[in-house]
């Protein structure tokens, strides 16, 4: 810890010297009388002086919590040494972390014994945050000498994105040879009916309907649609968001993610994530509980990477994006990169719908009246971009933020169901 | 000097020497920075478009080279929503429709001004095509 005067100390030994200085000008002891005190109180204090042995460890109740949950951390003070100690804790202050209470905390800690100050904690926003070290003052018994450091090491206060309960997502049009809840195209054991044939070898006779074999004289046969499961990458754009004081795109666009990856990982598919902006992350699909946290993870750590560099499709690993796997493009669509590349997947015959956080919640027109027409423009603009993806066969659902996700991922259910024949070819 | 007057004087610098230490500064709380609040950029889009907006109103080129895509691409996708092009709209319709200083910046096969420094389109004039393009 570094050692310094406490503030007062100058000022004692100020007055100290001020009165013998005094005494002398003026020739009357009862000035130096008064000023002894004082010399002997900041004397004493200098010689007595030792550096307290505090230590400080930050205990939370847990690591990972939902944004807004709040959450009891505990700060231990111990003192080693032969005297008490006052002693004062900061708590941690970040930008997303709100911490009751705010301000300092002083406490007299015994001499060899250790006291607790309990912080209340409570993220604002989703994301990694850490707590710790602490700040800590300590004093010597006279406030002479103050020792200030930090102490303690540095935990990270995981905060998960909150997440709407999704009942409906988005069908994909093709299905991958696993067990799942998506009905799909092909003919197999299954529970949906699909068709009548004739019998062939080798069918069991449970699989032969017996009122189309009355009918039609010969043995018949149901056939069915098997349920698969169906790989899912959520492609997140970070090149650019929309943000005002409180939140902004991206905060929205990571919910959504969560959900969304909650959701369909809940109905066994397979989930990957690309962080596509100005750095490039990805995960690949699979499946399960694990694959959720994983996800999670790696969403805390999604930012807004400003860069020149052009993307494309070219720049994604082919392993990320597999054959047949649905593809949810959760955008703000204010970045070109981005929208070109949605356009080149559908090109390319991927089976892609974009989920559009809303920026406009977030930004507002400007002050004059050519800034408000910008914004209508602006407005316009953004609508026919929706119809240019639209034309290309990619379903468009606009999120604005706070409001449900479900109407918007039903609207890509009607569109994709209209425009199936297309989509599919 | 009387004793009376002595131990008044006394009396008067203890209380001047307490009231100096009473003034006497107290620690200052324990500080940790807090990062920094990111600003709130405008997204590039609407910047470029404020832009536009501006330099329209003085500039007839702007309005031909810049503004004039844009609205093409605007209005383009509201008609076809009602079914029409603007490539097959007939001009009189395309002027009872849009207006006539919308068609005239919209039509198709528009020639580049001829005076360069001719003025644009004014910002409150921009506002009313915008109008007339959501009624569509």
């Amino acid at each position: 810890m570094k050692g310094s005067l406490s503030p007062r100390t100058p000022g004692v030994l100020a007055l100290a010297g001020a009165g013998l200085i005094a005494a002398l000008a003026t020739g009357r002891p009862e000035l130096a009388l008064i000023a002894a005190p004082f010399l002997v109180f900041g004397g004493a204090g200098l010689v007595l002086a030792r550096e307290p042995q505090v230590t400080a460890a930050v205990e939370p109740q847990r690591l990972r919590l939902l944004e807004g949950e709040g959450l009891t951390c505990a700060v231990r003070v111990r003192n080693d040494g032969p005297e008490p100690v006052e002693v004062e804790v900061a708590p941690v202050r970040t930008r997303n972390l709100a911490v009751a209470p705010a301000g300092t905390v002083s406490v007299r800690v015994g001499a060899r014994s250790e006291t607790e100050i309990e912080f209340s904690l409570r993220p604002r926003r989703w994301g990694a945050h850490g707590i710790g070290p602490v700040a800590v003052r300590a004093r010597d018994v006279l406030g002479v000498t103050t020792w200030e450091g930090r102490r303690g090491g540095r935990l990270d206060l995981r905060a998960f994105p909150r997440e709407d309960r999704l009942r409906e997502l988005v069908a994909p049009l093709r299905t991958q040879p696993f067990l799942g809840t998506h009905v799909a195209r092909a003919r197999a054991d299954g529970i949906e009916f699909a068709d009548i044939r004739p019998f062939q070898v080798g069918d069991q006779v449970r699989q032969v309907n017996w009122r189309a074999t009355a009918r039609r004289g010969s043995l018949q046969v149901n056939q069915r649609h098997p349920e698969h499961s169906s790989d899912v990458v959520l492609l997140i754009d970070t090149f650019e968001e929309a943000r005002d004081q409180a939140s902004g795109t991206l905060d929205s666009a990571v919910r959504t993610a969560a959900s969304l990856a909650r959701a369909h990982l809940g109905r066994r598919d397979r989930v990957g994530v690309v962080d596509f902006g100005g750095t490039l992350h990805w995960l690949e699909p699979a499946f399960g509980t694990t694959q959720l946290y994983r996800i999670v993870d790696a969403l805390l750590s999604s930012d807004i990477a400003f860069s020149y560099a052009w993307r494309n499709v070219d720049s994604l690993p082919q392993r990320v994006l597999p054959p047949g796997a649905l593809i949810l493009a959760i955008t703000p669509l204010l970045d070109e990169r981005s929208i070109a590349l949605v356009s080149q997947l559908r090109m390319r015959g991927c089976d892609l719908s974009v989920v559009e956080v809303s920026p406009l919640d977030h930004v507002s027109p400007g002050p004059t009246a050519a800034d408000g027409v910008a914004y209508q423009l602006w407005e316009l603009q953004r609508e026919a971009l929706r119809a240019r993806l639209r034309s290309l066969g990619i379903a468009v659902a606009v999120w604005e933020p706070g409001g449900a996700l479900g109407p918007g991922l039903e609207e890509v259910n009607a569109f994709r169901r209209s425009a199936q024949p297309a989509l599919r070819a | 000097m009387t004793l009376l007057a002595e131990i008044v004087l006394i009396v008067f610098a203890g209380i001047a020497v307490a009231t100096c230490v009473a003034l006497l500064p107290a620690p200052l709380p324990l500080r940790r920075r807090i990062p920094v609040a990111p600003g709130s950029p405008r997204p590039h889009q609407l910047v470029a478009l404020e832009r536009l907006v501006t330099t329209a109103g003085p500039s007839a080129v702007s309005v031909h080279a810049y503004l004039r895509p844009l609205l093409t691409q605007i209005v383009s996708h509201r008609l076809a929503a009602r079914g029409q092009t603007l490539e097959r709209m007939p001009e009189a319709v395309g002027r009872e429709v849009l207006g006539d200083r919308l068609w005239d910046i919209v039509r198709p096969g528009r020639p580049f001004p001829e005076d360069r420094h001719a003025p644009g389109v004014q910002p409150q004039e921009l506002g009313a095509m915008l109008e007339a393009i959501r009624r569509l």
